[in-house]
């Protein structure tokens, strides 16, 4: 049964203080309102028991970010687009940045609060288990003063909390101490965009000498609060990983949660997928630590780089900023098949522009000065890959640079093809094919061989 | 279930839509969507589910996209407010409404409105988004009908056009 306007007061007051002093003077009776993402809902289905409002969207003093050296503290009222976009949170608390971006669409993003999300205390919360793992505290305020509260204690049970009836959340506070941390988050759900988790998982990881130094999980859809896996974690701090000691960390796992069957899925299926979660994290965490292990120092160091050093020192394998922001936003990544896998994956997502940037940094086959503003780097492997290509006869150089120029003329840009290891005249039969395409065949065919540089590069870059 | 016998006033609401200044009389908690709709005539906002998870009554507030259905009016006085009508000028269609139409990005119709709201938010962000950005960017916004891919082409070639411009 829908509800009527009619039924429900709804005022603004503009600033903190006079909200909390409305709040003091009824407690209970006034109900707190965001940017609506959750209380509109249940308003529309006929659910909202409390008949009088109060805004607090946009109240300037909740919708703040302060950062000091030790700590960020994050007013309630910033939305998940204002964590997105807030520098701090982007490099230093990634798990907390990918949670707000898997809330809900952009128009969502948009309204929804970080403050709203705690208060509304769904089990199911993206950014919850990622507060807990952060180990986040509360400040609470109203009209009598402040207090500070480990976000830890604040859920009691199902949808019950620690706030009184007369209290606002401020900010929620995050000590800047994580960056050694390996981080993990995964939300499964029924699909991407829009869906509320079956099962999601926040973790942090950091070893020392080869053992768990320090590890934190918590989960969210398996018990009737957002859980921290404190058992878990207890056994495996000061373990060395391996598969028996991953085996056993599924089984305390299964052990530790409280799943439910409900309309979005089964206890059963909420238990194994936290379990493998988990494996999985571990399984990411021995990768880094195994000495010796296939662990690969060039990565290794990547990983560790600033954003705009890690791009600048990758952007010579593709050519394309994007393509080196998108590989860098992907970091931390372990391994050879997991730095190519990512590199299609970035590559096929990039616009036409980014695309034709990359195609810009080559120089034309056949020729051997590179364009002015390619790197060092790109021009010594240009030379490489087209070292066949150079030592063609006087007779197919001169066609070649013709049909060069034909391409030139018919596409405006640079023949893109990967050159390893095939001659010049071989060359010019693909070149003279591809001058056949249509517009759009000849910038995916472009666009693929491109891919394929970047890999034989990628290649090379790792062992560099 | 009323709670008062006496019936609750409405309220002097002033708010720019599509850039002409309105003042509507309204329940505070009344819907934006419902106030664009009901009281201003503009039906090109379409409410889908009306609960925040479709996207059919995008509109931007402050050229933020929004769920209009999640937007209790009160909070939208003072703001400026762009609907689906606000887009086309002097009769013409925007670049984005024309690239829709020329790569088959609307069938039934109902998502479009929204759909073209969103995409225009995004490039109003993002002016030559990649192929992610824009599945992202529409991630919101449900549609049963096209499959998605005729939008996304859409959305592409209107960046080519350079719709933000």
């Amino acid at each position: 049964m829908r509800s009527h306007p009619v039924d429900y007061e709804l005022v603004a007051h503009g600033t903190l203080p006079a909200v909390l002093s409305l709040l003091a003077r009824e407690p209970g009776a006034w109900l707190p309102i965001a940017g609506g993402t959750d209380v509109m809902v249940q308003f529309a289905a006929g659910k909202l028991p409390a008949r009088k409002l109060v805004s607090i969207w946009n109240l300037p003093e909740l919708r703040r970010f302060d950062v000091t050296p030790d700590e960020i503290q994050i007013g309630a009222g910033c939305t998940y687009t204002d964590l997105r976009q807030n520098e701090c949170v982007f490099r230093e608390f990634p798990l907390l940045s990918r949670a707000a971006r898997w809330t809900g669409g952009i128009a969502n993003q948009n309204r929804g609060t970080i403050g709203g999300n705690i208060v509304n205390a769904s089990p199911a919360a993206d950014s919850l288990p990622a507060l807990l793992v952060y180990e986040a505290d509360l400040l609470l305020i109203s009209s009598h003063g402040e207090r500070r509260l480990p976000y830890a204690n604040f859920h009691l049970d199902y949808r019950r909390t620690q706030l009184a009836p007369d209290e606002l959340i401020r900010a929620v506070c995050l000590k800047r101490h994580f960056s050694t941390y390996l981080p993990y988050a995964r939300k499964v759900g029924a699909r991407n965009a829009q869906a509320i988790a079956k099962v999601c998982l926040a973790a942090l990881g950091r070893f020392s000498a080869g053992r768990v130094e320090d590890v934190r999980l918590a989960l969210g859809s398996v018990a009737p609060v957002p859980l921290r896996l404190l058992e878990t974690e207890r056994f495996l701090k000061g373990k060395q990983i391996d598969p028996h000691c991953i085996h056993a960390a599924k089984l305390i796992v299964a052990a530790e949660i409280r799943p439910i069957s409900d309309i979005r899925s089964t206890a059963q299926y909420r238990t194994a997928v936290a379990a493998n979660l988990v494996a999985e994290f571990l399984g990411q965490l021995r990768a880094l630590s195994a000495p010796g292990e296939k662990k690969n120092i060039r990565l290794e160091k990547w990983n560790a780089e600033r954003a705009e050093d890690a791009a600048q020192s990758i952007l010579p394998c593709c050519g394309s900023k994007a393509w080196a922001r998108g590989m860098t936003a992907r970091r931390p990544i372990l391994d050879e098949a997991s730095l190519l896998a990512a590199s299609d994956d970035v590559w096929n997502a990039l616009s036409e522009s980014d695309w034709l940037e990359a195609f810009r940094s080559h120089p034309r086959i056949g020729e051997s000065h590179p364009p002015a503003h390619a790197s060092t780097q790109s021009a010594a492997w240009s030379g490489e890959e087209q070292g066949k290509a150079a030592l063609a006869e006087e007779a197919v150089r001169l066609a070649l640079a013709e049909a060069n120029r034909a391409y030139e003329r018919r596409f405006h840009r640079t023949f893109i093809v990967c050159a390893s290891g095939i001659s010049a005249s071989e060359i010019l039969a693909i070149l003279l094919r591809r001058l056949q395409n249509e517009d759009s065949t000849e910038l995916r065919e472009a666009a693929g061989q491109q891919r394929k540089i970047a890999q034989i590069r990628l290649k090379k870059w790792l062992s560099s | 279930m009323t709670q008062s016998s006496l019936p609750r006033p409405k309220s002097e609401i002033s708010l720019t839509v599509n850039g002409k200044p309105e003042t509507v009389h309204a329940y505070p908690m009344e819907r934006l969507l419902d106030v664009l709709r009901n009281e201003l005539g503009l039906t090109g906002t379409k409410e889908g589910c009306g609960e925040g998870e479709c996207g059919s009554c995008s509109v931007l507030i402050d050229d933020t996209l929004v769920n209009s259905c999640l937007v209790p009016v009160l909070q939208a006085s003072g703001t400026c407010i762009v609907t689906i009508e606000g887009l086309a000028s002097d009769g013409n269609l925007q670049s984005l409404q024309q690239a829709f139409l020329d790569c088959g990005g609307a069938q039934c119709g109902i998502c479009t409105p929204g759909m073209i709201l969103a995409a225009h938010h995004l490039l109003i962000k993002s002016p030559q988004p990649s192929l992610e950005e824009i599945r992202e960017g529409l991630s919101g916004n449900l549609c049963r009908c096209t499959g998605y891919a005729q939008i996304i082409e859409a959305v592409a070639e209107a960046a080519r056009r350079g719709a933000a411009a």
